[in-house]
Formats: structure tokens, sequence, C-alpha cells
């Protein structure tokens, strides 16, 4: 089933966007990232795979400094962001989040309306000068994120109240608000059913028009289907990086093929 | 000799317990299958035998005193014709006095007879607890015995007891609420049918003295508890001022922003907050705030009153100080990581985190902890009855001097008091009105706290 790509796969740009050299991440004595290196391209979706607790996710908050919210966290190497290090000392981690946006594993709507959860990020960034601005950030977002038909008439309910995929599409939504020029997915389909997954599926790859899309994924066939890139992690190396329809039909490293065909995992 | 009774009653209980066991046991080893294990059964005897000799012993206790007081006065009672209460009580205490060795004067003989008879009656009354304790402990003892059987369900029977102890104790905490609610309402009719409700709910006027001679003047007592309540509401106000904003910061600092090393410095130094007596923060108010704001004010020539409102409710602030951080605490972090996370990959600071995210899902929780706070500072006695002043006034101003509902009811009974009049019985019309507040300050913090529980799951 791997070696019918439901997607076109052609990566038109060679723009990059991430750029990552010898990433080590410790957390206190145990090292869960051992030397990565990997280029992002803009314009793509990159998909990490690899077993629970390969470091995938681990790396994934590196690339927008969640991890330096994780006390015992160490981040070592150098990664770059369009030529510029972002563990640079002059570098404001709010701002760097504010440009790499993050989705995550379980949909986490703040407790508020969900007009006010996506203009959350436009407003902390002053990014809206009138409401009308904000109004059209809040519309154009819920656009990107497929929601605005089912979300339109209800803007000033809760988002708590929505269902699993919605608020899942709704945290999206949150994030490209702030327009931002990476998007970070971990694991966002973990929580949803097949129908939701789909659409999160569809989105990201309508997505892909205006950012660059790293998603952590479980799911083979997920990452077979939204990416363009794959990366394949175990036990804190990168084992293999490449175009996704080499990495799931011709993998070139034995561990990539045991994990695909599912010896290991 | 109730101490001998207490302890054949443990050995019989226990040696009902491994009877029993070793009996089901035995059953069991001739190759029949029990309803219940062995323990079941020990434990069936055990609280057959404990149960309800323990409920004779306590029952036994609290009788034995009066009845031996009837018997005492029965032998006695040619002597006691024709004297009032007062004196008979008198001259059963004499008795008792002498019966234990104390001997005042020259008591005459038939006091020293009828003590004797009291001894005599205390003894009996022991051993005929002992005896019957043997004897129904006995009974007990080869009852459950004889119910060890294949198919008896002492399983059941356990649990049945059990749940039985279990409803008897959680019945205890009813009754006595209701027990105080009952004499508290009681007192407070016998107030009001002294003077009027309406006097007492909306006058502005406290005064609560009542004449001692039928002649006295100037000595007609008041009674408005709006003055009091006033000030049980100042000192209150006061009191939320300071740790409303004071234990708000500190959880939010210590939750989100402090390090590690400094949280675990605080957090007990909190916690020893916590622990102090209020009579303490009542030495606290009086002689080291009070001066000092006195100090203070005659340095900028304001003029304040001695029992300066101010004191006493900052003080009482200090003490809720840890009450309410620590609620909060526990509301911040019951906000799930993945908010924080949400606030943080969007590009949020960690003051905006907590301005926008944590604080308004943990809201609930503050509030409750709030609410419970106030009820707290209305109720609060110790700091209040040291430092706060005696006389009610309508007034507002914290550098003045304001009493409380406690110290009202407290300096109304001390001393000598007489159940019979006004003043005494105002103190109960004053405790009914602060359980009326508290308790309704009470069901609306938990009203809150339970509606916006699930809200933020």
């Amino acid at each position: 089933m791997y070696d019918t790509p439901t997607l076109e796969r052609t990566v038109d740009n060679s723009t990059v966007k991430f750029s990552a050299r010898d990433v080590h991440v410790f957390y206190g004595e145990t090292e869960a990232i051992k030397g990565v290196d990997v280029d992002i391209l803009d314009k793509t979706v990159t998909a990490f795979i690899g077993p629970s607790g390969c470091g995938k996710s681990t790396f994934l908050r590196c690339l927008n400094r969640m991890n330096d919210t994780i006390d015992i966290c160490r981040v070592t190497g150098k990664i770059t962001l369009d030529g510029a290090d972002i563990y640079d000392k002059r570098i404001d981690p709010v701002q760097l989040r504010a440009k790499v946006g993050m989705v995550f594993q379980k949909p986490n709507p703040f407790p508020k309306s969900i007009y006010d959860n996506v203009a959350y990020g436009p407003r902390i960034h002053g990014l809206a000068r009138t409401k009308a601005d904000l109004d059209v950030i809040v519309e154009k977002s819920l656009r990107r994120a497929a929601l605005w038909t089912e979300a339109k008439d209800r803007l000033n309910e809760p988002g708590t109240g929505l269902s699993g995929g919605q608020q899942q599409r709704l945290c999206i939504a949150r994030a490209v608000a702030t327009g931002p020029e990476v998007l970070l997915m971990d694991e966002p389909c973990s929580a949803l059913d097949p129908i939701a997954t789909a659409q999160v599926e569809e989105l990201i790859d309508e997505l892909r028009q205006s950012y660059s899309v790293v998603i952590v994924t479980h799911s083979m066939q997920q990452a077979a289907r939204v990416s363009q890139k794959t990366a394949f992690f175990h036990l804190g190396d990168l084992v293999e990086f490449g175009e996704t329809g080499q990495i799931f039909t011709n993998p070139k490293d034995p561990r990539t093929e045991s994990y695909i065909t599912g010896r290991i995992g | 000799m109730t101490t001998a009774a207490f302890l054949c009653l443990f050995v019989l209980a226990v040696a009902g317990y491994l009877w029993n066991r070793q009996a089901a046991s035995a059953i069991r080893a001739n190759g029949t299958r029990l309803h219940s294990l062995e323990g079941f059964h020990g434990f069936y005897a055990l609280l057959t035998v404990l149960v309800p000799a323990l409920v004779l012993i306590l029952l036994w206790q609290v009788l034995q005193g009066p009845v031996i007081d009837a018997l005492l006065k029965g032998g006695i009672s040619e002597r006691l014709d024709g004297l009032g209460t007062g004196e008979v009580q008198l001259i059963v205490a004499e008795i008792k006095s002498i019966s234990r060795g104390a001997v005042f004067g020259t008591p005459e003989q038939w006091k020293f007879d009828a003590a004797e008879r009291y001894v005599t009656l205390n003894m009996r009354s022991d051993t005929l607890l002992l005896v019957v304790v043997l004897v129904l402990s006995l009974a007990l003892v080869v009852f459950s015995r004889r119910k060890v059987a294949a198919e008896f369900r002492a399983r059941h029977g356990v649990e049945r007891i059990v749940s039985g102890l279990m409803i008897f104790c959680s019945v205890v905490a009813i009754f006595a609420t209701v027990g105080i609610i009952a004499s508290l309402m009681f007192e407070t009719g016998k107030f009001f049918a002294k003077v009027p409700v309406t006097e007492f709910l909306f006058g502005t006027n406290w005064e609560p003295q009542i004449p001692l001679r039928e002649d006295q003047v100037a000595a007609e007592g008041a009674f408005g508890w709006l003055p009091v309540m006033l000030g049980t509401l100042v000192i209150t106000v006061i009191a939320l001022l300071v740790a409303v904003p004071v234990g708000l910061m500190t959880a939010i600092y210590l939750n989100e922003f402090a390090p590690k090393k400094f949280r675990a410095v605080a957090k007990p130094f909190l916690e020893i907050l916590a622990g102090v007596p209020t009579v303490v923060y009542g030495f606290f108010a009086i002689l080291v705030v009070a001066p000092a704001m006195r100090n203070f004010a005659a340095a900028i020539g304001v003029d304040v009153s001695p029992n300066i409102a101010l004191a006493a409710g900052s003080v009482m602030g200090i003490m809720l100080i840890p009450f309410i951080s620590s609620f909060a605490d526990d509301a911040l972090s019951a906000v799930p990581q993945s908010l924080r996370d949400g606030a943080l990959g969007l590009g949020a600071t960690r003051a905006e985190m907590m301005l926008n995210v944590l604080f308004p899902a943990a809201i609930p929780g503050i509030v409750g902890g709030v609410l419970l706070a106030v009820s707290r500072a209305i109720g609060e006695t110790m700091i209040v009855v040291m430092a706060a002043g005696l006389i009610a006034k309508m007034t507002i101003n914290p550098l003045d001097s304001v009493t409380t509902v406690t110290v009202q009811i407290v300096t109304l009974l001390i001393g000598d008091t007489s159940f019979d009049n006004p003043k005494t019985l105002a103190a109960f019309a004053l405790g009914m009105m602060l359980f009326i507040v508290t308790l309704v300050i009470n069901v609306f913090a938990l009203r809150i706290v339970r509606k916006y529980r699930e809200a933020y799951d």
C-alpha cells in the first residue's frame, strides 16, 4: 500500500527552512537525541516517523524551543531558521514561537470562545490594529483550517464544546492565525477518528502551499499519505532521511526497512 | 474494675475470633466448601462480641452516676425532705467528697454513713458490670461459634456490622450539627421573646447592658446588630485586601515563575504560617502591628484610635495568606499542561500565558478559596478579641476602632452570666446570624467550585 501514494510527491521547492547540525538533546543525564543533521525544506511536508521514545517529538520541540520550558532539558548543536541560529542568545524564544507554530497531540483549545481562541495569537503579538482586522484574520484562519463553515455561526461559543476533530482544526486555525512560516505538528491525529483524521490530512496538504510543515506521526500510512520528505528516527539517531517514496519503497538502512515492514517498533 | 471489664471483653473477643476461625478451618479441612473465608468467621465472632458489649459498657458508665445518686438520695430521703434543690446538691457533693477522704469541718455522723453507702454502691456497680460483661461476652462467643457452618454467610454478617458502624459514624456529624443548630435556635427564640426581631435586625445601636436594679437610670440596653456586623465587614474587607493580592501573587509566582530552590523554601514557610495559632497572631497584632501603625499615624499627624481596625484586619489578612495561596496554587496546578504548551507554542510569554490562559481556567477554584477565606475571616475570633475594640460604631473608617460579632459574643458570655436576660441571650442571636452568614457564603462557594469544575477539564 505504500507504493500507491495518494498525493503528488514532487518537491517543487528547494529552499532550506530549518537546518540542523549535530543536534544533541539531554534530559538530565540521558541523551535523547544523539547528533541529528537534517534540512527541512520550505513549502514541504516533512514527516518524522519512528518507534515510541525514539526522540522524534523531542527533536520537533527543539525547532521552536519548546524544550526550554523543561528545566532539565539541554540542547547542543546548531539549528538555523532561514540561516539564523535559533539558539543564539539574541533570539527571543517567544518571537521564534510566533514564527514557528505548533499543533499538539491532544486538541488543547483554551477555555475561551472559538473567536478568542483564534484571536489569541494575533492579540498577544499585536497583529491586528482594529477589530475589523482581527475579524478578517479569524475568518481567514478558520477558513484555512476548514472550520469556517462549521464555526461561523457559533464563534462566541466555547472552543471546548466542539468535537475532537473540530477542536484539533481549531488548534490548527489558532496556530495559523499568528502567521507562522513553519507549522510543527506533534501527532496531530492520534486523538482523532478516521474521518477527522482524513480532514486534518487534507488540510495539511493545503497548508503546504504556504508553510513548511513538520509532522510527527506514529502512522506510517499517514506519513506516506501527507509527506514529501520522511525522516526515520531510532533510539535518538536520525537513521534515514529522504524522499517519502524512496523511504517507503526502497529504504537504504536495514533498520528503516525493519520498521516500515513492522519488525521493530 | 472497668479496666478489668474491658480486658475480659478483649480477651474473650480475640478468643472468639480464634475459636471461630479454627472451627471454620476444620470444616474446610474436611473438604467442604465454605461460603466465607475462615477470617470472616473469625471477624464475625470478634464483632458480635465487641460491639454489643462496648455499647453496654458505655451506657453503664453514662447511667451509673445518676442511678447511684438516686439510690444515695433515696437512702437519706428523710434528711432531705423539705430542702431546695440547691441544698440537696450541696449535701450530695459533701457526701461524695467525704467518700474520697476529703473531710471539711465536722460533718454529722449520718453523712459519714451515707458516704460509706456511696462507696459500697459504686463498688457493687463495678462488680455487677464486670459480671454482666463477662456473661454477655461469653454468651455471644458461644452464639457466634454455633453459627459457624459451611453455608453460613459470615462475610455478609461482617459487612452488615461494619456498614452499621459506618452509618453510625456518619450520623454522629449530622446529629451534632442538628443539635448545635437546635440549641442556637432555642436560645435565639428566647432572645427574640425579649427583644423584637426588627430592633435586632435593623437597629443601629448596640449597647448590650441591662439594669441591675429596677431604679437604675440610663441602662436601657440597645440590641441592634448592624454596627457589630458592619465592624465584622470592615475587618473582613481589610483582611481580604491584604490576603487576596498577596496570596494570589504568591501562588502565581510559586506555581509558574519561582525557581525550584525558592519554592522548596517558601512552601514550608507558608505551611508554618498556616499553622500559627490565632492567639499568636493576636499578640502580633496588639504588640507589633497596632503600635507601629499608631506611631506612624502620629508621625504624619493623623489621629487614630488605639484599637485600630486596620491592625486587626491586616494581621487577619496575613493569617489568610497561606489559605488563599494554597487554594490558588492547587487550582493553577490543576490546569492541564496541554493548555500551557498551547499558549507557549503560540509565542505567548509566561506572563501572558498566566494572565490569559491559566488564570481564567483556574478562576473557579480561586473564587471558591477566596469565599472560604471570607467565611473564616468572619468567624475568626481570637485575633479580633485581642486586637479589635469593644465599642460598636456605625463606621467604615479603617483607622477607627470597631468591634466584631465574634468579639461581642465572647464579651457577652464571659464573666458572670445568667441565661435569662437579653444581654446573655443576645450572644446566641449574634451566633445565629454569624452561622447564617457563613453558611450562605460556604454554600455559595461550594456551588461556584462545583459548577465550573468540569467546564475546564
